[in-house]
């Protein structure tokens, strides 16, 4: 399974996170995006004519949506990443799924504005990353009510995976993480899972692992 | 003032917390303690809210300077045989936890925090409003320590106001004791629904 990708684009990430958690090994082919601008290129237009990365490529089949790359490798390697049976469950999956396009637009927007230089009107693209981001505190809150600790049920599925990375560089875009303490238990929630992946910006919890020992610090 | 409900800071955590003196490291240790502390790493200015809690220490994720409850640096990674001197520390606030909520001393206060007679908190909420216009929103005053009962429909609910230096205000909700799941989730809702009043108020105000 090859990905076309490049290491700072939080909706790559999505991607690489998904493959981690399912343990799915993937075929990582880097893209220059910035300053190359390759995901223009034919070669790549050729794979998806709207430009966008990632393209996840399998067989004959090319997805250029993070969602359906999510519910792809979830399906193939992991179905209890996918909603249960539950109707409302369901539901919340692909509501969060379809919400997760906003926090891209508006926080994503915001973020390749101050880190690439994108034209844009700044101050609107945070006034929506606000906006989503007390969406998404309000909705995590409920679900705390619910006993639940994830968007839509009480294990992570790929709503999680989808709305997660966003969030997590809301900073990069100037917009503040610290009025959202819900927001903050579930970013721990997602950090704390096994085989948990890194990305630039967005770092593992420290302290589950023991403090790292010096050869002779006893001494 | 009161900075945090007591279940947004588990054990083993930090969190960014707003006093008018700026912005504090407030946290938690592994036994449970909570303490409070300037939000900047004395190294190299870097906020200590971002880093982490290992045991009963605080450490810095720029260089992993790790300090005590009582603010001195116990420990360099970079200078594992050096015992930091004494003269490493940041300053650190007095920490008071009662009926769920943490509260963080300003200067020396006399009493302790009031008392929260068949509330508990149910979450908190940052409104880029000041308290003249939550008070409106609300149709009540708020009392001296800040508790706002909100009138009709939705007496099971009360918000706590604390004012921030730029404006906003941080409004934790409470919700009396008895009140189930489905309670609690229209009590988020109707707070949302009086931020978003107060906000409009606030507007309006500038804008006139």
């Amino acid at each position: 399974m090859k990905l076309y990708d490049y290491i700072l684009s939080p909706s790559c990430y999505k991607v690489r996170l998904m493959a981690s958690l399912t343990g799915v090994k993937l075929d990582i082919r880097p893209v220059d995006f910035h300053p190359g601008t390759e995901h223009r290129s034919p070669e790549l237009l050729a794979l998806n004519p709207a430009g966008s990365i990632p393209i996840l490529e399998d067989g004959d089949l090319v997805l250029t949506e993070s969602s359906a790359m999510l519910a792809y490798l979830a399906a193939k390697a992991a179905p209890e990443w996918l909603a249960g049976s539950r109707p409302e469950e369901a539901a919340r999956v692909q509501q969060w799924l379809s919400f997760s396009g906003r926090l891209t637009a508006s926080l994503g927007g915001a973020r390749l504005h101050e880190m690439l230089l994108r034209p844009g009107d700044i101050g609107a693209l945070q006034t929506q990353g606000v906006a989503a981001l007390r969406e998404l505190e309000a909705g995590l809150f409920e679900q705390s009510m619910r006993g639940m600790r994830f968007l839509a049920a009480e294990r992570p599925t790929i709503a999680d995976i989808a709305c997660f990375p966003y969030v997590a560089l809301a900073p990069d875009g100037g917009v503040s993480l610290d009025p959202y303490p819900t927001i903050r238990l579930w970013s721990r929630a997602v950090r704390s899972l096994d085989q948990f992946l890194e990305m630039p910006g967005i770092h593992r919890l420290h302290e589950l692992k023991p403090e790292p020992h010096v050869e002779g610090s006893e001494a | 003032m009161p900075v945090a409900l007591s279940v947004d800071l588990p054990a083993g955590t930090v969190v960014p917390a707003r006093l008018p003196a700026g912005s504090v490291a407030l946290w938690r240790s592994a036994s449970g303690r909570p303490a409070a502390s300037a939000d900047r790493c004395p190294h190299r200015g870097m906020r200590l809210s971002h880093g982490f809690v290992r045991g009963e220490a605080l450490s810095c994720i720029y260089h992993g300077w790790s300090y005590g409850q009582a603010g001195h640096c116990l420990r360099i990674p970079a200078h594992p045989r050096l015992a930091p001197p004494e003269t490493i520390r940041v300053t650190t606030h007095r920490v008071e936890e009662s009926d769920g909520l943490i509260w963080i001393a300003v200067g020396n206060p006399l009493s302790q925090p009031p008392r929260l007679t068949g509330f508990a908190p149910l979450r908190s909420l940052t409104v880029l409003a000041g308290v003249a216009a939550i008070e409106a929103a609300a149709g009540a005053k708020a009392s001296l320590e800040g508790l706002l009962e909100l009138s009709e429909d939705a007496r099971n609910i009360c918000l706590l106001l604390s004012a921030q230096d730029d404006g906003e205000t941080l409004a934790h909700v409470l919700i009396k004791g008895e009140a189930g799941p489905a309670d609690r989730v229209a009590a988020s809702r109707t707070a949302e629904s009086l931020r978003r009043k107060a906000e409009g108020l606030q507007k309006k105000e500038i804008t006139q």
